[in-house]
């Protein structure tokens, strides 16, 4: 009885406020992504057919910036993760009574909005910004070169320093959950303090390791506003195409379809890596 | 006896049932006196009372709110979503899809005072089927922008947005249909009649621009900055980036095209259906009137549809901007058509499609 108790008042409300906000819009906008325009009312579903899914396999463009888009986004989520380990590895083990004012300014971050921090680096790395003025004033250059704004490279440099500090956290929660006892009977047992590293303390925060992963991954796949403000005109990603379609074209069925084979396609990159890490061995 | 009675007693009570209705409606009330409330769907920044002055102060009573689009898009989707709001602002190029879909009022312009002073030229961008369903308001330019002191001698046209001499400096507008509207002016081409084989054509002109084009721009402020600090050296703009730009003492030009220069129009329509069409309309007769223009030309540097506002500008940037000491100005200025759903659809596939290309 107080189990179906705790079951009601526990999983209901969110589970409803997720079916509400989250359940139905996805269902909505894949039945939307099989309609031929969006004349007629939104919410009429006149002639629905696969024109937006046809219309999209004949772009190889569009398939092809999804595949650059993922590889992006995988190449940021990696350097994110690796970043972030030594951080949060300092926080569990060495940092000490002091943990709590470091991870406090981890999170400093945060409270100016991402806006203005993705602004900062364009700060940083335009032609009169501070990287260019340090290579003039030492003589390196001559003038300003627009070499480090408005491409791709400024694009996953932003988007990892956006990433480091959020990728900590799951990786620090891992640490955390390790039982001390382990180390020291790794100590007792005459392990070196790689060997303890590499053998007990890695493999036990992989599953930390693997949420901060893809904590990155998924969303950077999908990601239009650092593109929009440093990648330049050959910068864009695969969300901004998505984007586009709905926010200027007003073209919501085509950017449904392009939004479900994303969708479909993040879903196939997490399933090849569970399989390829055995996900479920972790979480029993 | 009683019968007869009685019917010399009907004439009586139709009477005083007809003087009770007619206390009940309301002679056209003095504006000061109106209550009500109108809702406006607009773009940021036009909710400041600047812009919608006159009404305030006519009509202190009525409370005036806003919500907010972020794009001509969003505007069209709220709408056709059954936003309720009574007054929304599109820009040209939209407003046929406002008409076909049966999302816009048509505007009695017997009661819109101030509508004599608009251009003709302007009242014919919201007529569709001989009837007028929009109201314009603000407008301006749009050309090549361009640092007098990068580029040697003068710009008279739009392919200097292709010319390899400006490669990396620069800019244009994130914007399909915007693209479409340059190519067809350098090619000659009716954009209104665009072939699939031209739009391929264009497609591919503008895939190679890329590698000369620094970014596109999304907002104004942006491109003013990127000039300002010299980023950007050529540029397709609005004339309040050349007016700002002006004023910040960059060296700029704001080129005549042989081509033409190109116009936009912003209107305000009515929303089909609403309960509040006469208050509607006494927003947008006093949208026109001229403390609202003024504040128009003079805050935002956007041109009004009251000539008489435009007639006054003594403001020497401002005249440089609209080109007002040019008479023939307006004659080689293109405005920009409306588009059907087919060919914003097709054109903004196309801009999707030269952002994607590898």
């Amino acid at each position: 009885m107080d189990r179906r108790r705790a079951f009601w008042v526990l999983v209901v409300p969110p589970a409803l406020w997720l079916a509400a906000f989250f359940l139905l819009p996805l269902v909505l906008m894949a039945v939307v992504s099989f309609r031929a325009d969006l004349r007629g009312g939104l919410l009429t579903f006149p002639d629905l057919g696969l024109r937006q899914y046809a219309a999209l396999a004949s772009t190889p463009s569009f398939l092809r910036l999804l595949v650059l888009s993922s590889l992006v986004a995988l190449a940021v989520a990696a350097v994110a993760t690796a970043s972030a380990y030594p951080v949060a590895y300092f926080l569990a083990f060495r940092a000490g009574r002091r943990a709590g004012v470091y991870l406090l300014l981890l999170m400093v971050p945060f409270w100016t909005s991402y806006l203005l921090r993705v602004m900062a680096w364009k700060l940083i790395l335009g032609s009169s910004g501070v990287i260019n003025s340090l290579l003039i004033a030492s003589g390196v250059l001559d003038e300003p070169v627009s070499l480090f704004l408005y491409n791709r490279s400024a694009v996953g440099i932003t988007l990892t320093y956006v990433w480091i500090p959020f990728a900590a956290l799951p990786i620090l929660a891992a640490l955390q959950r390790i039982e001390p006892a382990l180390m020291e009977a790794a100590f007792d047992l005459g392990a070196t303090p790689l060997r303890r590293f590499l053998r007990v303390v890695l493999p036990l925060s992989l599953p930390g390791v693997l949420a901060s992963f893809f904590m990155v991954f998924i969303p950077t796949v999908g990601e239009y506003v650092t593109p929009l403000l440093v990648g330049g005109s050959r910068g864009s990603l695969y969300g901004n195409i998505i984007q586009d379609f709905f926010t200027k074209a007003a073209n919501w069925p085509l950017g449904s379809a392009l939004s479900m084979v994303m969708l479909a396609m993040t879903l196939a990159w997490v399933a090849l890596a569970a399989r390829l890490v055995n996900l479920r061995q972790w979480l029993t | 006896m009683k019968r007869s009675r009685a019917a010399r007693l009907w004439p009586m009570v139709l009477l005083s049932a007809a003087a009770a209705l007619a206390a009940c409606t309301p002679a056209p009330a003095e504006p000061g006196e109106v209550t009500g409330s109108l809702t406006v769907l607009d773009w940021a920044g036009y909710d400041a009372s600047d812009f919608w002055i006159d009404f305030q102060q006519t009509y202190p009573n009525v409370t005036v709110s806003f919500e907010f689009g972020a794009s001509d898009a969003d505007i069209y989707t709220k709408m056709a979503a059954g936003d309720q709001a009574d007054v929304f602002h599109p820009y040209t190029g939209w407003l046929q899809l406002y008409v076909d879909e049966g999302l816009v009022e048509e505007i009695d312009t017997s009661r819109l005072t101030n509508w004599d002073k608009v251009p003709d030229e302007m009242k014919a961008i919201g007529q569709f089927d001989g009837k007028q369903y929009f109201v314009p308001w603000d407008w301006g330019f749009t050309s090549v922008l361009y640092r007098t002191d990068v580029v040697e001698g003068e710009i008279d046209s739009w392919s200097a947005l292709f010319d390899p001499a400006y490669a990396g400096k620069i800019s244009m507008w994130d914007d399909g249909p915007g693209a479409v509207t340059v190519s067809s002016y350098i090619h000659g081409w009716d954009e209104t009649q665009i072939t699939d084989e031209q739009l391929e054509q264009i497609q591919q002109e503008w895939i190679e621009q890329r590698d000369l084009n620094l970014f596109y721009w999304a907002g104004e402020p942006e491109l003013i900055e990127a000039m300002a600090n010299g980023d950007v050296a050529v540029a397709y703009a609005w004339q309040g980036a050349y007016a700002v730009l002006l004023g910040q003492g960059v060296r700029v030009a704001y080129a005549d095209p042989v081509e033409g220069r190109n116009s936009w129009v912003g209107v305000y329509g009515i929303r089909k259906g609403t309960e509040n069409y006469d208050l509607a309309l006494a927003f947008l007769a006093l949208k026109l009137a001229e403390a609202t223009g003024n504040n128009v030309v003079n805050l935002f540097y956007y041109g009004h549809a009251n000539q008489d506002v435009m007639n006054a500008i003594t403001d020497e940037t401002l005249k440089q901007a609209f080109s007002i000491d040019d008479p023939s100005i307006l004659e080689r200025t293109n405005f920009t058509p409306n588009l059907t759903a087919e060919q914003r659809d097709a054109w903004t596939a196309m801009w999707a499609e030269v952002k994607a290309a590898p």
